[in-house]
C-alpha cells in the first residue's frame, strides 16, 4: 500500500511546482548557507535622494558579500603582520630590519607595516567588518526568533506533488483518519496545525526540527558575543613591552614601559601595579649534531610583587608559560646579551651600566649596540659576539651561548646631541657632531680596559649579563571570546545536523462512500544529513497502521485524540470529546 | 535560448559595484580612523588641578643618588617641584638648566626641588648633574617603585614629567615633557608661591 515515490515535482508543470514550493517552504530554512543569499538584492541602484544613497550604502555594507570581502581583506592584511617583524611583538627585529633594508624599511613603515595590527588601515577593515556583521546579524536574529515561533504552514492542496508522498485507502472517515495521523505525528513530537474554523478539508500539517533554528539563533548570538568580546579587549585591554636586564627591576607604569599600546578606554593608572625583577635567565642550546646552536629551552627566573609594598613571590617564565599577575599576563618573547661597561672621562666616572645589545643574527647571537656617555663626551658603537671566532679579520660568532664573549668597539668623541628636546633611540648613536677616535675597531675581552688616546678617558668591558624582552598583556575579552566561539560552533553543528521537515496529511472521502483516501506528503529543505526518506517511510507506515481500525493497538486510542478546531494551538489535543461536526467531507 | 553572456555581464557589474562600494567605505573609514587617531596628541602638555580636586601625592621612603635616605613625608608643609627624569632621556637633559635656574630663584622662597631618576644608574645620573651644576637631590629610583606610586595618583605618560605639590601634600598640577619657566611659575602660583 505504501508507495513512496521519488520527487514528483519534476513531472509537475513548472509554475505549479514553484507555487507549491513557495507555500510549503515558507520561512523554512534560515541556515548559515542561506546567509550567502543576502545582499544579492543590494545591487539594485540607489535612488537619487541622500537617504536612498544611505540605505544603499547600508545595504552594501551589511551584505554577506561585503562581509566576506572584508574578512578576506582582514586575512590578507594579517599577512605582512606575520612576515615582517612587528614593533609590538619584537621591536629588536624591527630595528634590525631597518638596518638591513635602509631603503625599503622607511616606506614599509610609512604604510604601517611594522605595526599592522595598530595601523589605521587595519582598524578601518575590522571596524567595517564589525559594522557589517552587526548590521547583518542583529536583524537576522529577530527573523530567526520569528521563524522559530512560526507554526507549520497550511497543508498544500495537492500533496502528491511534494517530493515524498504516499496515498492509501482507509476504512475510517476522513476526520477520524486525520485525527489518527495527528496523534501519531504528535507522539513523534511534531508541532501540529489543524484547519481553523471555516477552513475547508480535513488535514493536518506537522513540522519538526525547530532545534535547527535554535542552533541558528545560538550561532548568531554567539557571533555577536565574539564581536563584543573583541570590542571588550580592544577597549579595556592593553599590550606593553619591556626589556629587562638580569638583576634589574621594573615597575609596571607607562613611563617605564618600552612600548605601551593601551585600549581606547585604558589609561596608565589602569595598569596592574606590579613590579618584577629578573633574577636569572638561562638559554639552553643544542651542543652538537646537525641542529647545533638551536635553542632548546629558555627560562627566566623572576621575583615579583603584585602591588606596591606587597609580598615578593618567585616564578619562572618560559616560552608559552607566562606569569599571571593581577589579571595581566607576562610573556617571555625575546632575549639577548647586555655587556657591562664602565666609562671614565676627564671629569670622572660617566657610565656604569649593563647595556642591552640587539641581536643582528638570532642564530649566532652576534649583536649590535651603543654606549652613550654624554658626561664624558664619549660614545661607542659596538658589536658583541658570545663565542668569538676570527674569519679573515672579521669578528664572527660560531655559537649563541656566551662561551667566549668579546666586544668590538668603535669610539667617538664630541657632542652626542643628547641635550635637546629631540628624542633619540637608546640603540643608536648620533655621530653627526662627533669624531672617530681610532681607525679600526678595538677588540676587548671581559675585564679588559681600553685607554683612549689623549686625555679622553677609558672604557672597561666589565662582564656580560643577559636581558629578556617581556610582553605584558591584559585582554578581558579572551575568555568570553572562547566561550562564545565554542557556543557558535555548537550552534552551527545543530543547524547543520538538525533538519527542518514537514509532513502533511489530507483525507478525502473515498469514492465508494465508506472510508477515505489518505494522502501523506513530506518535505525537507536541507537534507544535508540524509535519512528523511527513511523517516518518512516509517512515519507513513505508522500513520497507515493507526488509521486502519483492525491494526489499531487499542480502540480507545482513536476517539481519544479528537482535536478542537476552535483552538489556535492545534497541537494541544483534548481527550474524550466527540468528533466535531465538520460541515463537509464527513462522508456516510 | 542562450543567455550566457548577459548573465555574465550582470554578474560582473554586481562584482564591480560591490568592489567599488567596499573601496569607498574603506577609504571613508580610513579617513575617520586617521582623523580620530591624530586628535589625541593635540592636548596641552600642562594640567592644573583645582583646590579640592587635587590628587594626594603618595608617601614614600627611598634613598638619594648619593645614598642619603629620603622620606617624602618630611616635605609636608613645603611646596615641592618633583621632576621625573633619566640621564638617558634627551628632553630631561635639555630641561636641566631651566630647572637649575628655577631652583636658584625659588629655593630661597621655600620651594623644595626633588628629582626622581628612573631606569638609570647613579654613575650616569650624577655625571649629568655634576655637569649641569644641579644641586638639589634626586631619588635613586632605578626600579621605578616611586614613579609607579606617582603614576597611580596622576597619569604620567613618560619622561620628563614634572609635578608641583602644594603644602598640604596634594598635586597642584603637572607638566608632561620638558618644562618651560612660565609653566612652572604658573603652577607654583597655583600652589600659593608668590615671588
Amino acid at each position: 500500500v505504501t508507495d513512496v515515490h521519488a520527487p514528483t515535482s519534476k513531472a509537475a508543470p513548472k509554475s505549479e511546482a514553484a507555487e507549491l514550493e513557495g507555500e510549503a517552504t515558507r520561512a523554512f530554512g534560515t541556515g548559515p548557507a542561506e546567509l550567502a543569499e543576502r545582499g544579492s538584492g543590494g545591487t539594485s541602484g540607489p535612488s537619487g535622494t541622500g537617504a536612498g544613497w544611505g540605505r544603499w550604502a547600508w545595504r552594501q555594507l551589511t551584505s554577506m558579500r561585503t562581509a566576506l570581502i572584508l574578512l578576506f581583506l582582514l586575512a590578507l592584511g594579517s599577512v605582512p603582520g606575520s612576515i615582517l617583524p612587528q614593533q609590538g611583538a619584537d621591536p629588536a627585529s624591527v630595528t634590525q630590519y631597518f638596518q638591513s633594508h635602509p631603503g625599503l624599511a622607511p616606506w614599509l613603515n610609512r604604510l604601517g607595516l611594522f605595526n599592522v595590527f595598530a595601523s589605521p588601515w587595519f582598524a578601518a577593515i575590522y571596524l567595517l567588518l564589525f559594522a557589517s556583521l552587526v548590521g547583518c546579524v542583529v536583524p537576522r536574529t529577530f527573523k530567526l526568533v520569528g521563524s522559530a515561533r512560526t507554526p507549520p504552514p497550511r497543508a498544500p492542496r495537492n500533496l502528491a506533488r511534494l517530493p515524498l508522498s504516499v496515498t492509501y485507502p482507509s476504512a475510517l472517515a476522513p476526520g477520524a483518519a486525520v485525527d489518527a495521523a495527528a496523534s501519531v505525528l504528535g507522539g513523534q513530537r511534531f508541532r501540529l496545525r489543524r484547519p481553523a474554523a471555516g477552513d475547508a478539508g480535513q488535514w493536518v500539517a506537522a513540522e519538526k526540527g525547530y532545534l535547527r533554528e535554535v542552533g541558528n539563533l545560538l550561532f548568531h548570538l554567539s557571533l555577536l558575543g565574539v564581536l563584543l568580546s573583541i570590542a571588550l579587549g580592544g577597549l579595556f585591554g592593553y599590550k606593553a613591552d619591556e626589556l629587562l636586564v638580569q638583576g634589574q627591576t621594573f615597575s609596571d607604569s607607562t613611563a617605564q614601559l618600552a612600548e605601551f599600546n593601551p585600549g581606547r578606554l585604558v589609561t596608565g593608572s589602569d595598569l596592574a601595579p606590579f613590579s618584577l625583577t629578573l633574577d636569572n635567565f638561562t638559554a639552553d642550546y643544542i651542543n652538537s649534531g646537525a641542529s647545533m646552536g638551536q635553542p632548546e629551552a629558555f627560562n627566566a627566573g623572576v621575583t615579583y610583587t603584585a602591588t606596591p609594598g606587597g609580598t615578593a613571590k618567585k616564578d619562572d617564565i618560559q616560552v608559552n608559560h607566562p606569569l599571571s599577575v593581577d589579571s595581566a599576563k607576562v610573556y617571555l618573547i625575546g632575549h639577548g646579551y647586555a655587556p657591562v661597561f664602565k666609562v671614565t672621562g676627564p671629569n670622572g666616572a660617566a657610565y656604569n651600566e649593563a647595556t642591552p645589545f640587539i641581536p643582528a643574527d638570532t642564530n649566532s647571537m652576534l649583536s649590535d649596540g651603543v654606549v652613550k656617555a654624554p658626561g664624558a663626551s664619549l660614545g661607542f658603537e659596538g658589536v658583541f659576539v658570545p663565542t668569538e671566532y676570527m674569519a679573515d679579520g672579521t669578528i664572527e660568532s660560531i655559537f649563541p651561548a656566551a662561551n667566549n664573549p668579546m666586544v668590538s668597539l668603535i669610539g667617538y668623541t664630541g657632542n652626542l646631541g643628547m641635550n635637546s628636546d629631540a628624542p633619540q633611540s637608546v640603540y643608536q648613536l648620533d655621530t653627526t657632531q662627533m669624531t672617530k677616535i681610532s681607525g679600526s675597531p678595538h677588540l676587548m675581552s671581559p675585564g679588559s680596559t681600553w685607554k683612549l688616546p689623549g686625555k679622553l678617558g677609558s672604557i672597561t668591558y666589565v662582564g656580560t649579563k643577559q636581558w629578556v624582552s617581556l610582553a605584558i598583556t591584559y585582554d578581558p575579552g579572551q575568555i568570553p571570546a572562547l566561550v562564545c566561539g565554542m557556543l557558535s560552533l555548537a550552534g552551527l553543528l545543530l543547524s547543520f545536523f538538525v533538519r527542518r521537515r514537514r509532513v502533511f496529511v489530507r483525507a478525502a472521502p473515498a469514492p465508494g462512500g465508506i472510508g477515505s483516501i489518505v494522502t501523506i506528503g513530506g518535505l525537507t529543505r536541507t537534507d544535508a544529513s540524509g535519512g528523511f526518506e527513511d523517516e518518512f517511510a516509517s512515519l507513513a507506515s505508522d500513520i497507515a497502521d493507526a488509521s486502519s481500525p483492525g491494526a489499531a493497538p487499542s480502540p480507545a486510542a482513536e476517539p481519544a485524540t479528537a482535536p478542537d478546531p476552535n483552538k489556535t494551538e492545534p497541537n494541544k489535543t483534548e481527550p474524550n470529546k466527540p468528533e466535531p461536526n465538520n460541515q463537509s467531507e464527513t462522508g456516510a | 535560448v542562450f543567455k550566457g553572456p548577459a548573465v555574465f555581464r550582470a554578474k560582473r557589474r554586481t562584482v564591480v559595484t560591490t568592489a567599488a562600494a567596499v573601496f569607498v567605505l574603506l577609504a571613508a573609514a580610513l579617513v575617520v580612523t586617521v582623523v580620530t587617531q591624530g586628535s589625541g596628541d593635540a592636548s596641552a602638555n600642562m594640567v592644573a588641578y583645582r583646590v579640592g580636586q587635587r590628587p594626594a601625592a603618595p608617601e614614600f621612603t627611598a634613598s638619594s643618588l648619593t645614598g642619603t635616605p629620603i622620606n617624602f613625608a618630611s616635605y609636608r608643609g613645603k611646596v615641592v617641584v618633583l621632576n621625573v627624569w633619566g640621564s638617558w632621556c634627551p628632553p630631561c637633559r635639555g630641561e636641566g638648566q631651566t630647572l637649575k635656574y628655577l631652583d636658584e630663584q625659588y629655593g630661597p622662597e621655600g620651594v623644595a626641588f626633588l628629582g626622581d631618576d628612573i631606569e638609570d644608574t647613579p654613575t650616569q645620573a650624577l655625571s649629568f648633574l655634576r655637569g649641569e651644576g644641579i644641586t638639589y637631590p634626586s631619588v635613586n629610583d632605578s626600579n621605578g617603585a616611586v614613579e609607579q606610586r606617582l603614576s597611580l595618583a596622576v597619569p604620567i605618560s613618560g619622561t620628563p614629567t614634572t609635578l608641583v605639590i602644594d603644602k598640604t601634600g596634594h598635586i597642584a598640577g603637572m607638566i608632561d615633557g620638558a618644562v618651560t619657566y612660565p609653566e612652572v611659575t604658573t603652577l607654583l602660583r597655583d600652589a600659593g608661591v608668590t615671588k
